[in-house]
């Protein structure tokens, strides 16, 4: 079982440093895509190197999805307490509407007020992301079983020591699945930030679709989907660690 | 000691406990007893204030609890529940751990406590303390929860239907580990039960509830003789005079048996065999091994020839067991007799039918 798990995480070790690899050589790119589009002058967009571009999507991702995570998962606890429970349905109304809500329009209203750049693109993300961790909290919360509070309250915990020692970790597998869909949406998503620029592996492919140059959304296109593989294995494995519920009780 | 006075709790339109007043006196056992639905769990949650009561008061020792902080309150109260609530991402160590955490004890403190009660419930800590609740039986996981709610010694216990969740066999043997370690431990305990034996088994006092009422309060052995009315008398049911010997150990009624060493030469034996037709053959030790029948001693040439060995845990008793127990083997032996042998398999004399006959008539008449 354990065992199982270490060989995940070299493998995913492995898929990383191979990743890393391959972005930092744009030579092996040029070739590679000049091979492929011969009829183009330029295959590699020339604004800023791929390993560049890379780690402005990975910021963008980062920040976002950790803006995501320290008022997601507080808001799920929140409305699954006594004091909050009144707000459930509003707060899961309003992350419901944040993501029925495109995140190009969020843009095109956020501009206006917050300028180009940064700051509207994080915007977008946070608000697209919120439903999944949101609505994960609360399920995973509202799953531990009511005999292991019983037991808790009972020996005399308090109610912040039971959520820490007690729901918060019997409900950290399911808790982290929001996490890593909301992960996951905002890699690709975080592309639509490049429209007003704020960079990140969007811009060859904006860049690539203005000049009809296939090779250029090629180059933001496939560093982007192995992000998104290698961000879910890595939220997979760290899941698994946490698998009471499904391999226990 | 433990004294509810006129407790009562109302839910909207029901009322769950109506005006219940109870006293528990330390080191005693009191099991509320009552169909599902009497208030007898709501009772038992009220005691460490997991639910409060609408009106009334509750005193520990002469204090009211309501004047105690509530999770202090039910730090220094051991609490095990039926579904046992072991927490399934802790180690057996950890889930034992948790009250004396929770009270800040020293590490090296805890770890040899946990070590005490593993051993206190029969279980090697080499074996068990790693393992997660997963991978424990039903019977394991009831003794861990039992050793967890023993954790910090905890002068009262309050425990709803602890062996309920294990089958009838593991059950008989959980609640006698129990008897065991209550004698070691001396609590003050409240347990809550449907299960009529095992009040019976268990208990010092048995509280009878219905509709939130206590009907009656007494030993297990006046609540059999004596049911106050129609409901005790149908809940305690039609077979009370049975049920009451299982109160009675066998103790007073072991009787010295007539007892041959396998040894000894058979001549010998027919002559001092005066009046028995059977004889309990036992070996240098004075364990038990078979009997004998006299009638076949004669064409005998040894004991060990004559002897009809049988499977000695099969046909004896132990000491502690009780009349019940007894009757019930000499029924499906269709012996007259039974022996009793002690821890060391040693025979310490026989328990005859008549004897027990004659107990409950003896019983009979006194009222």
């Amino acid at each position: 079982m354990s065992r199982q798990r270490t060989r995940r995480w070299i493998l995913l070790g492995v898929a990383l440093g191979a990743f890393l690899v391959l972005i930092a050589n744009t030579g092996w790119w040029e070739t590679v895509l000049r091979s492929l589009f011969p009829g183009e002058t330029t295959v590699i967009h020339p604004r800023a190197s791929l390993l560049v571009l890379v780690w402005e999507h990975i910021q963008l991702v980062a920040i976002s999805s950790g803006i995501t995570i320290i008022i997601g998962i507080p808001l799920g606890i929140w409305v699954t307490r006594p004091s909050g429970r009144d707000f459930l349905p509003i707060v899961t109304d309003i992350t419901s509407f944040g993501q029925t809500f495109p995140p190009v329009a969020v843009l095109a209203l956020a501009v206006p007020v917050l300028g180009f750049g940064l700051m509207p693109t994080i915007i977008a993300l946070f608000l697209y992301g919120l439903l999944p961790v949101v609505r994960n909290t609360i399920a995973g919360l509202r799953a531990v079983p009511p005999h292991l509070l019983d037991a808790a309250y009972g020996m005399g915990m308090s109610r912040l020591q039971a959520l820490f020692r007690v729901e918060l970790p019997l409900s950290a597998q399911v808790i982290l699945v929001g996490v890593r869909i909301s992960v996951i949406i905002n890699i690709g998503t975080a592309m639509i930030g490049a429209v007003i620029g704020a960079g990140g592996l969007g811009s060859p492919i904006i860049a690539g679709l203005v000049r009809d140059n296939l090779a250029f959304i090629i180059e933001g296109a496939l560093p982007a989907a192995l992000l998104a593989i290698l961000a879910d294995q890595f939220l997979a494995n760290l899941e698994s660690s946490f698998a009471y519920i499904s391999d226990k009780v | 000691m433990i004294r509810l006075h006129q407790i009562t709790r109302r839910y909207e339109e029901t009322i769950a406990v109506n005006g219940l007043s109870l006293e528990i006196e330390k080191g005693q056992i009191c099991v509320l007893i009552g169909r599902s639905g009497c208030g007898k769990t709501t009772t038992l949650r009220m005691i460490n204030r997991l639910i409060e009561p609408t009106s009334g008061r509750i005193f520990i020792d002469g204090r009211d609890t309501a004047s105690i902080d509530a999770e202090k309150l039910r730090l220094s109260i051991g609490y095990a529940i039926q579904s046992v609530g072991l927490f399934p991402h802790m180690t057996v160590f950890d889930n034992i751990a948790v009250v004396p955490q929770l009270l800040h004890w020293e590490k090296k403190r805890i770890a040899r406590r946990v070590e005490e009660l593993l051993e206190l419930v029969g279980l090697k800590p080499a074996e068990y303390a790693r393992k997660y609740p997963s991978k424990l039986s039903g019977g394991e996981a009831q003794r861990i929860g039992v050793a967890r709610a023993l954790a910090a010694d905890p002068p009262i216990m309050l425990m709803d239907e602890p062996f309920g969740a294990v089958d009838p066999l593991t059950r008989e043997r959980l609640q006698a580990q129990f008897i065991h370690i209550q004698q070691e431990v001396k609590k003050t305990i409240l347990l809550v039960t449907h299960d009529l034996d095992e009040a019976i088994r268990l208990s010092d006092r048995i509280a009878i509830m219905e509709s939130g009422r206590l009907v009656q309060y007494d030993s297990p052995e006046v609540m059999l003789s004596r049911p106050r009315n129609k409901f005790v008398r149908d809940f305690v049911g039609a077979d009370r005079a049975l049920k009451r010997l299982s109160r009675i150990g066998i103790k007073n009624f072991i009787k010295p048996a007539a007892t041959v060493n396998v040894n000894r030469p058979v001549k010998q034996v027919i002559a001092s065999a005066g009046s028995y037709r059977w004889l309990w053959v036992v070996d240098d030790n004075q364990r038990l091994i078979g009997w004998v029948d006299r009638s076949t001693l004669a064409q005998s040439a040894s004991i060990k020839e004559a002897m009809d060995e049988g499977d000695t845990g099969e046909i004896s008793l132990s000491d502690s067991a009780t009349l019940r127990e007894a009757l019930s083997r000499m029924l499906g032996l269709g012996f007259k007799c039974i022996p009793v042998i002690d821890d060391g398999q040693r025979l310490v004399g026989e328990v005859a039918l008549g004897d027990i006959e004659a107990a409950t008539t003896e019983e009979e008449d006194r009222q």
